[in-house]
């Protein structure tokens, strides 16, 4: 049988690097609100991926003790619901990542590859790195094998035009708290300014508030 | 983001229901919830609350708000208000559908409640499709959308966004078209991950 | 005209929206072939304009270079989208089939596509197993999981069915039947219920 202190333990041990204690429904709060993020990002967003695996960790523990319940206790259908629930909130945002990483995967590695340059933090976790790097060279060794039919052709046309997100798309934010003078992107050099109020929904370029959804200070919706 | 989607995030808000059953606390990993004594309500998230209502173990609260006298007070509210009032809950649509689809022996005079959030809702989507031509119009890169559910703003994706992208493209080639005679960089299309699983 | 070819293969690709048509082999030959004789060409203008008077010929030579290196551009281009995009489309059936594609998809493709298949199945594959402790199916769970129980209608004299809990079923033709949606899901794939919404 399961019991509440199982799963506080699961979750201090989980964050004992990071000194930070986290409920898990704070857990799940945070999780959703990278899952929305990075639908409507069009880069892809900094990894949550000490989220995902505490959330993982979660779900695998509830699993087994629902194995435990009785199939004529209401119950276990409820603890599967909520177990459907977070296990599609992880994969559809792992999804959403990976179908960016196919997507962009040139840009995205080219662009790794600088922070690592300048000690920046990835954006990839480590696994979806390996990923990126055999995505990517799959789709080389395909597309060269295609073009060797004649040795000398000007391919530097096409390799240099790299697939890149667009960043002046428009997304919808909002924000927690007041914030004031964000600098609109508007594709002038006009630096017109813009005060979002807490609460409030506000459509603007994706440039323009880029940096504040990083940090966490606005959301997309 | 799908209506699937968004039913899903909606389907965190709390709700009270009325077990018919009686049990301890169920430790949920969002947090606990019960104990459950028959007649006695409690608050759960609506999700459970529909689930239990399926296997016929609860009844559901229905919203303070979801009565008809104060939907025709937010209804004729909106008809005067110039700009969208604020709804009673960010998620009335969601609840809306989710207790009249499967809980409306719950909730007294349900098709009257029915007719009425439908009307609220074309209301207020008449009102977005003007602030929608007016955002166009004026070319803005900078809109608010005071009061919105989130229902509402994604009935304008991706259609507003792509519009204003497009705009925002033919600024920035005028732009760049006074400052030099240098061809403007490639078009590249706008890709919107909203609607990938 | 140069590039018609190439385009051929576009149009081929965009007529067919939902599946994948055969990997025409004889046209990307063609565009290939064609890609080779404009680079020829070229060849043939750069090195006889030494032997020749530069003014009288420069003009015309310009033009034929000109003409050849966008008929190869324009080639390219609608090559690599071919292929591109068909790769797009392999991309999206090992989501919807699996690491296993089935035979009437398998004998439309190229060589190369089959290999690059393999080798996106294979990294796939290896991508999920490495999340979290054990893993993670990321080709399951694609909607946000809905009522735990639906109705059913049985299409067919199925006779006896036992559920994960022990207790059994006789499903006659046209009987409905209440049952936790885990359960009916591989009859319904085998046609044996139907969902009733």
């Amino acid at each position: 049988m399961y019991s509440l202190t199982d799963t506080e333990n699961l979750l201090l041990s989980s964050d004992e690097e990071e000194d930070v204690q986290l409920t898990p429904a704070e857990v799940i709060e945070m999780m959703e609100g990278a899952w929305i993020n990075e639908k409507f990002a069009p880069e892809i967003l900094p990894h949550r991926s000490e989220i995902v695996d505490c959330l993982l960790a979660q779900v695998t523990s509830m699993e087994e003790n629902i194995q435990g319940l009785d199939s004529s206790d209401f119950k276990k259908s409820i603890h599967q619901l909520e177990v459907d629930r977070l296990r599609f909130l992880v994969s559809s945002y792992l999804r959403t990542r990976l179908e960016k990483i196919e997507c962009y995967s040139t840009h995205i590695l080219k662009e790794e590859a600088e922070r690592s340059r300048r000690g920046e933090e990835s954006y990839l976790s480590e696994q979806e790195s390996v990923f990126a790097r055999n995505f990517s060279q799959g789709l080389e060794f395909y597309f060269d094998k295609l073009l060797n039919f004649y040795p000398g052709l000007p391919t530097e046309s096409w390799s240099s035009r790299i697939i890149e997100p667009n960043l002046h798309s428009f997304i919808f934010v909002k924000s927690k708290t007041d914030v004031e003078g964000v600098i609109i992107d508007d594709g002038t050099d006009g630096d017109d300014l813009a005060d979002f109020r807490a609460g409030t929904p506000i459509l603007i370029s994706y440039n323009s508030v880029s940096g504040l959804v990083k940090k966490g200070d606005v959301n997309l919706i | 983001m799908n209506p699937d989607e968004a039913e899903f995030l909606g389907e965190k808000q709390f709700i009270s229901i009325i077990p018919t059953f009686n049990s301890g606390v169920v430790h949920l990993i969002s947090g606990d919830v019960g104990p459950f004594r028959a007649s006695l309500p409690t608050r759960v998230p609506l999700w459970m609350a529909i689930n239990l209502k399926q296997q016929q173990k609860c009844k559901i609260q229905h919203p303070e708000w979801m009565n008809v006298d104060q939907l025709e007070r937010i209804k004729e509210d909106e008809k005067k208000d110039k700009f969208f009032t604020k709804m009673p809950s960010e998620q009335y649509m969601i609840e809306a559908k989710l207790l009249l689809g499967c809980a409306s022996d719950d909730v007294p005079k349900a098709d009257d409640i029915r007719t009425i959030i439908k009307d609220i809702w074309d209301i207020r989507m008449a009102k977005l499709r003007s602030s929608v031509n007016n955002v166009l119009k004026s070319a803005d890169s900078y809109a608010e959308f005071k009061n919105l559910t989130v229902m509402e703003i994604n009935s304008i994706r991706p259609i507003l966004p792509h519009a204003l992208d497009q705009i925002y493209r033919m600024k920035i080639n005028k732009h760049q078209g006074a400052q030099s005679t240098t061809l403007s960089t490639p078009f590249r299309t706008s890709t919107s991950f909203s609607n990938l699983s | 005209m140069y590039g018609e070819k190439g385009f051929a293969l576009i149009k081929e690709l965009s007529r067919c929206k939902e599946t994948l048509p055969p990997y025409n082999t004889d046209l990307v030959n063609a565009v290939s072939n064609e890609i080779k004789q404009l680079l020829e060409q070229i060849k043939d203008a750069q090195s006889t304009s030494d032997n020749e008077s530069a003014l009288v010929t420069a003009g015309s030579k310009i033009s034929t270079i000109t003409i050849a290196h966008a008929g190869i551009k324009r080639n390219l281009r609608c090559l690599l989208s071919y292929h591109y995009n068909r790769i797009k489309c392999l991309r999206t059936m090992r989501w919807e089939f699996g690491s296993i594609l089935p035979a009437d998809i398998k004998v439309n493709l190229s060589a190369e596509e089959i290999e690059w298949f393999s080798k996106y199945s294979q990294m796939l594959a290896s991508y999920m197993r490495s999340i979290g402790d054990e893993g993670v199916n990321l080709a399951i769970d694609m909607k946000p999981p809905k009522a735990l129980y639906i109705e059913v209608r049985c299409l067919v004299d199925y006779g006896r069915f036992e559920l994960t809990d022990g207790s059994v079923l006789l499903l006659k033709k046209d009987s409905r039947h209440y049952l936790p949606r885990s359960e009916c899901e591989e009859l319904i794939r085998q046609g044996v219920f139907q969902h009733i919404v």
